[in-house]
């Protein structure tokens, strides 16, 4: 632990600035774990969460993670784990598999998922196994359409907290797919899997960056400095350590200085210490290169073993990652003075290893430095994002006391210590590293430099004389620098001589690395390119769809005719597209007007696949006065509708309905027919515009023809009239027949009336009932506070004229029927007070309001109050008859004006 | 390089509007593709396009609602501003006709979008000088009155098209800086992308700092 204040203050201004936790807490929380047993050590301030919270995390607020469960696939000779996630989007109403890469198992936090693929649960989504699709043991497939085929395979026993196992899980996914495709949502094609595009893209640009890496990487040279010195348990104080780390001509970027045999008392390897030795490391700081300004950044320990990493201060904020690791190879592999001790560090986008091990001894255990060497490299795991071994690094150091020996030849001379470098090379053929590392033993893919000094072991100490004790160890390269990686070359390797401290003599090796290095500038443009090729590829992948005809003409529209209109839409892009009409704001709430009818309103076009779509109109009762209300109020050219095609995750496209109507009678307000001075069929839905805005009060008929024409036609008909006025159905309008009665009126034919007295009298209530208004508007509520037909008149004279003069000569016809008995009065007061008194607020049916109108036209059809009627309109205007000439259509309008004319409504009687 | 959970902190909704054949197809196109469509034709309905942009070094995705200008489907296209942050209202200088109607946009605009969103007016095609009918002075007078941002831009030449965009987004980001904007609001047009907790999000708060050392 660093216990140095000057260095604890330094890294903490140094972290505030940068906002990278200080050194010191980085060593003392990781030196500290760096023991045997540091795997499963808790993390202070950490929350510990279950798994299926953390798995939560990586996803938005109304997403949720239903249920997890625990996989792995096999790639190449690995296996590498999975956490299966079942997501529903609550907004989208759909549900997912997303299959995340887990660095540890179970995770820890968030950081330790990365999102591997995504399975929409759409119908394409598949799980199973054989070609039966059923499933079988341990393993299974996941695919849809656009994610090939993914095996899995999973262990009997779960270990993540809260995960399913598998019969719960697969039952989960099979449920969610089926309520999904069964519900409402589904029916109508809005399931919505479009947030899953925000965990695609992601991926998309990373392995874009990826792949381009070439464009923005550069290599830049470092130099590391590599020191490895087993110091026999002698105290620091006594060494001349710049002697061993100042060397070199420039300055060195990394140092990774190696102890072995810091502390190998019974004590220290009993509890394993592991804190780094503070003396040593400080005064290694003041030994280095007197050209670098040097901080430390990580140490670790083991027992006897130490790795320090000292960096030059700048290269502080280029350090991404910084991990340590350790090893226990001693008795049982559990005690710590035989083992490793690693970093990690990330320098630019360069991943470093450096290892400093301590070998089994003795020169007879060759075997056992091997293991010694495969067991370090099978337990040396950083707990990073990647759980990265040695292997995953691009340049790897290992230092340290591996202790081979020389393979003692018969005879064979030392060379002195100023031999020519060539007499080393002889002594080489016998080191067993190189030996064991020919025969593919041990340091699989590392190189070492030319050997051009003395063996580093066994001195007398103090001395430079080969051990002299009664054991007489033959003298060997026990202390080492290999590497393993691209891009380094050695510049340097040595031993000190002068430095005589310790049975060992101090190594070092100098290299110049070529370490990957993002160039900002580049990587920022092409980290901006890249972001355009996503929204490119975003904006040029959104679905499509063609119709051939984006305006539907429906030629000449008539009242209560359907016709219609087909188009075809097209998916001529490479996916599948769904298509729906878009329901429309309020009030409409509905993809189209009441006069269309469209068939299907939404589908999924498989790729080249067309659908004809159809479009009915119908003006009919239902329709017509919302028709006309809307032809009346568009400013615009009339258009029947506008369709709204929307594409799911794709563009809208607005289908114009258009046509032309051909005006009828029915719908009209009384004013607009007493204006028209032709047959309706005549006008054209222009014209008919103008007359319906046309508030002038002048009116070319005191009533209208028509009416005019169906209550003659019906009066002629005496008692022929069985069941008229009795329902509000329409049934004669849902025959064709009916329309030649709409000729007739709309042409003001003098031929005899097409149909029956029955249709006539339903004819004359869709006359009355289809306009806008009710005939008694605007007065229809206060009419109905009126107790006596006399009060009412005083309302009724108020009425537009054409309003009045149909009120009291339809009043005066009925009464007259009635009293002859050919209507009933109560279904005629029902029916007629139910379409005059409409009410114009709520469409709704309201019993009580229905037995106030029929009770107000009470008042007026029956024959009891019979005086009241005519004399209340003898007095206030004059009606004009359409003269008493029955269907001569030319017949005049009169002069229009009210009151020049007399009332002649006994016409009728 | 870490991973943020998106490629962008923010997501803005723009609408452009105004009348047939200004040029908003073509401003749009300009703008995500960097390229003039001469023979665009006309939008019926409303297509859109995406483009991520950086403002003070946050990734803002655009998503903008290019809508047809044609009178016959102002009715329709009104469902669709709802929910913007930003308007791009544009006319062209070369017809005073279309410069005319800019107050019945504004009109629509202001009804249907919320107070926040900011309004942008572009006078386009400023390449044809030659058959110019509204001056620059006057329009932009007219956006001074009515609190308008302006510029004029050619989305054949692209002049100052990048800059409408831009400006507009900066502006948006500004109002949510200075909390006029409730992000919480579904009408606001923005929806915000937090980085997860205890994550480096690639747009980090201190632009220069490498990733944590987790050591
Ligand atoms: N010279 C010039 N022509 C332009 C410019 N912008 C657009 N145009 C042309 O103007 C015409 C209309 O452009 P669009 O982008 O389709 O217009 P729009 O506003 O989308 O029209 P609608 O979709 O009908 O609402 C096209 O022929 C373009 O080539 C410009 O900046 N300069
Ligand atoms: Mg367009």
């Amino acid at each position: 632990m660093n216990t140095d204040p000057a260095m604890t203050s330094k890294s903490t201004t140094l972290s505030s600035l940068n906002s990278i936790p200080t050194i010191s807490a980085a060593v003392s929380s990781s030196g500290l774990l760096g023991s045997v047993a540091s795997d499963n050590d808790m993390r202070d301030g950490e929350i510990s969460l279950n798994t299926i919270e953390i798995v939560q995390r990586k996803f938005k607020d109304n997403e949720k993670v239903l249920s997890i469960f625990e996989a792995y696939q096999i790639i190449g000779q690995e296996h590498r784990s999975r956490l299966l996630a079942l997501v529903v989007s609550v907004a989208g109403g759909t549900y997912a598999v997303f299959s995340l890469a887990t660095a540890r198992l179970p995770p820890r936090n968030v950081n330790d998922l990365s999102i591997d693929k995504i399975f929409a649960l759409n119908e394409t989504f598949q799980i199973g196994s054989d070609k039966k699709g059923s499933i079988s043991q341990l393993q299974f497939d996941l695919k849809t359409a656009d994610e090939a085929a993914v095996k899995y395979f999973y262990y009997p026993i779960i270990s993540a907290e809260g995960a399913s196992d598998f019969e719960t899980f697969h039952a989960q996914i099979i449920s969610a797919k089926f309520s999904m495709t069964h519900s409402t949502a589904a029916t109508e094609s809005i399931l919505s899997y479009s947030w899953l595009n925000d965990y695609r893209q992601i991926g998309e640009v990373k392995q874009e960056l990826k792949r381009r890496e070439n464009e923005y990487i550069v290599f830049k040279d470092f130099i590391v400095y590599c020191g490895t010195w087993n110091v026999n348990n002698k105290p620091y104080s006594d060494s001349p350590l710049h002697l061993w780390l100042s060397n070199g001509e420039q300055p060195a970027d990394i140092y990774a200085i190696a102890l072995q045999e810091l502390d190998t008392s019974a004590k220290a390897i009993t509890f394993s210490e592991n804190r780094p030795d503070p003396m040593w490391i400080s005064k290694m700081l003041s030994s280095l290169h007197k050209d670098g300004e040097y901080e430390e950044l990580t140490s670790v320990r083991l027992v006897g073993m130490m790795l320090t990493i000292i960096i030059r201060k700048q290269l502080r904020p280029y350090i991404a990652r910084c991990r340590v690791k350790t090893v226990a190879r001693g008795v049982f592999n559990t005690l710590g003075n035989k083992g490793g001790v690693a970093v990690s560090i990330q320098l630019n986008e360069g991943n470093l290893c450096f290892v400093n091990s301590h070998l089994a001894a003795h020169m007879a255990f060759v075997e056992a430095r091997n293991e010694d060497y495969a067991g370090i490299v099978r337990g040396l795991v950083f707990d990073d994002d990647l759980k990265r071994t040695i292997n995953d690094h691009d340049h790897i150091f290992w230092i340290g006391d591996l202790n081979y020996r020389i393979e003692e030849p018969p005879g064979l001379q030392l060379p002195c210590n100023r031999a020519s470098p060539n007499a080393y090379d002889v002594l080489m053929k016998y080191d067993q590293l190189r030996i064991e590392m020919g025969k593919g033993n041990c340091f699989d893919g590392y190189s070492e430099g030319r050997i051009k000094f003395r063996p580093t072991y066994k001195y007398d100490v103090g001395t430079d004389n080969f051990d002299s004790s009664e054991k007489q160890r033959a003298p060997a390269y026990c202390d080492r620098v290999l590497w393993k990686g691209v891009r380094i070359e050695q510049l340097a390797y040595n031993s000190i001589m002068e430095i005589r401290q310790s049975d060992h003599k101090p190594v070092y090796a100098i290299f110049r690395v070529k370490i990957k290095t993002k160039d900002e500038k580049r990587y920022k443009r092409i980290h901006e390119e890249v972001l355009k090729l996503v929204d490119k590829r975003e904006n040029e992948n959104q679905p499509q769809i063609s119709v051939d005809k984006t305006v539907l003409d429906f030629g000449v529209v008539r009242f209560n005719e359907l016709s219609v209109c087909d188009f075809t839409v097209s998916n001529n892009c490479p996916m599948p597209v769904e298509f729906m009409f878009k329901v429309k704001d309020p009030p409409l709430n509905d993809i189209c007007e009441k006069w269309l009818q469209v068939e299907p309103r939404a589908e999924t076009l498989m790729t080249d696949s067309t659908k004809r779509v159809r479009v009915k109109l119908l003006a009919d009762v239902r329709s017509i006065t919302g028709l006309l209300k809307k032809i009346r109020t568009t400013n615009w050219k009339f258009d029947f509708d506008i369709l709204i095609l929307h594409v799911k995750n794709g563009p809208d496209m607005f289908l114009t309905v258009t046509g032309e109507y051909k005006p009828s009678c029915f719908g009209l307000s009384v004013e607009t027919l007493c204006r028209t001075n032709q047959p309706l069929n005549t006008y054209t839905q222009a014209q008919v515009k103008d007359l319906m805005n046309d508030d002038s009060p002048e009116f070319r008929v005191t009533m209208p023809r028509e009416f005019f024409f169906l209550i003659d036609y019906l009066h002629k008909q005496g008692n022929k009239v069985e069941g008229a006025f009795e329902t509000l159905e329409y049934k004669h309008a849902r025959s064709l027949q009916f329309n030649v009665i709409r000729d007739w009126l709309d042409t003001w034919s003098s031929e005899e009336f097409p149909g029956t007295p029955q249709a006539a009298a339903e004819a004359l209530l869709m006359l009355l009932d289809l306009p806008e208004k009710p005939l008694l508007d605007p007065f229809v509520e206060d009419l109905l506070q009126t107790n006596t037909a006399a009060e009412a008149m005083e309302l009724i004279s108020l009425l537009s004229s054409p309003r009045r003069n149909v009120f009291v000569h339809l009043c005066m016809f009925l009464r007259q029927g009635i009293e002859r008995q050919y209507y009933n009065l109560q279904h005629v007061a029902s029916v007629f007070g139910r379409i005059l008194l409409r009410s114009t607020a709520h469409a709704g049916r309201d019993f009580y309001r229905e037995t106030r109108c029929r009770d107000f036209m009470h008042r007026f059809i029956s024959s009891d109050i019979g005086g009241t009627l005519s004399t209340g309109i003898a007095d206030s205007s004059g009606i004009s008859g359409v003269g008493g000439g029955a269907n001569g259509g030319s017949s005049n309008g009169g002069g229009g004006g009210d009151g020049s004319n007399t009332a002649r409504i006994n016409a009728i009687n | 390089m870490s991973s943020a959970p998106y490629n962008y902190n923010y997501i803005f909704k723009y609408i452009i509007i105004g009348d047939m054949g200004v040029g908003k197809s073509c401003l749009l196109h300009q703008f995500t593709e960097k390229k003039f469509m001469a023979n665009c034709p006309h939008t019926i309905g409303v297509e859109f396009g995406t483009r991520i942009i950086e403002v003070d070094d946050k990734k803002i995705k655009l998503q903008i609602w290019d809508t047809a200008g044609q009178e016959r489907f102002r009715a329709v296209t009104r469902s669709y501003y709802r929910g913007a942050a930003g308007a791009l209202m544009v006319y062209d200088i070369t017809r005073r006709s279309t410069y005319n109607h800019l107050s019945s946009w504004l009109t629509d605009t202001r009804n249907l979008t919320n107070p926040n969103t900011v309004i942008f007016l572009i006078g386009n095609k400023s390449d044809l000088e030659s058959t110019r009918e509204v001056t620059y002075e006057e329009a932009k007078e007219f956006a001074d009155e009515n609190g308008l941002m302006f510029l004029e831009a050619s989305a054949m030449s692209g002049q100052n098209v990048e800059e409408a965009f831009l400006e507009t987004a900066r502006k948006i980001y500004q109002n949510i800086q200075e909390g006029r904007l409730d992000l919480n609001a579904s009408e606001s047009g923005v929806q915000h992308r937090p980085s997860q907790p205890g994550r480096t999000s690639l747009t980090n708060e201190a632009p220069n700092t490498k990733d944590q050392c987790s050591c």
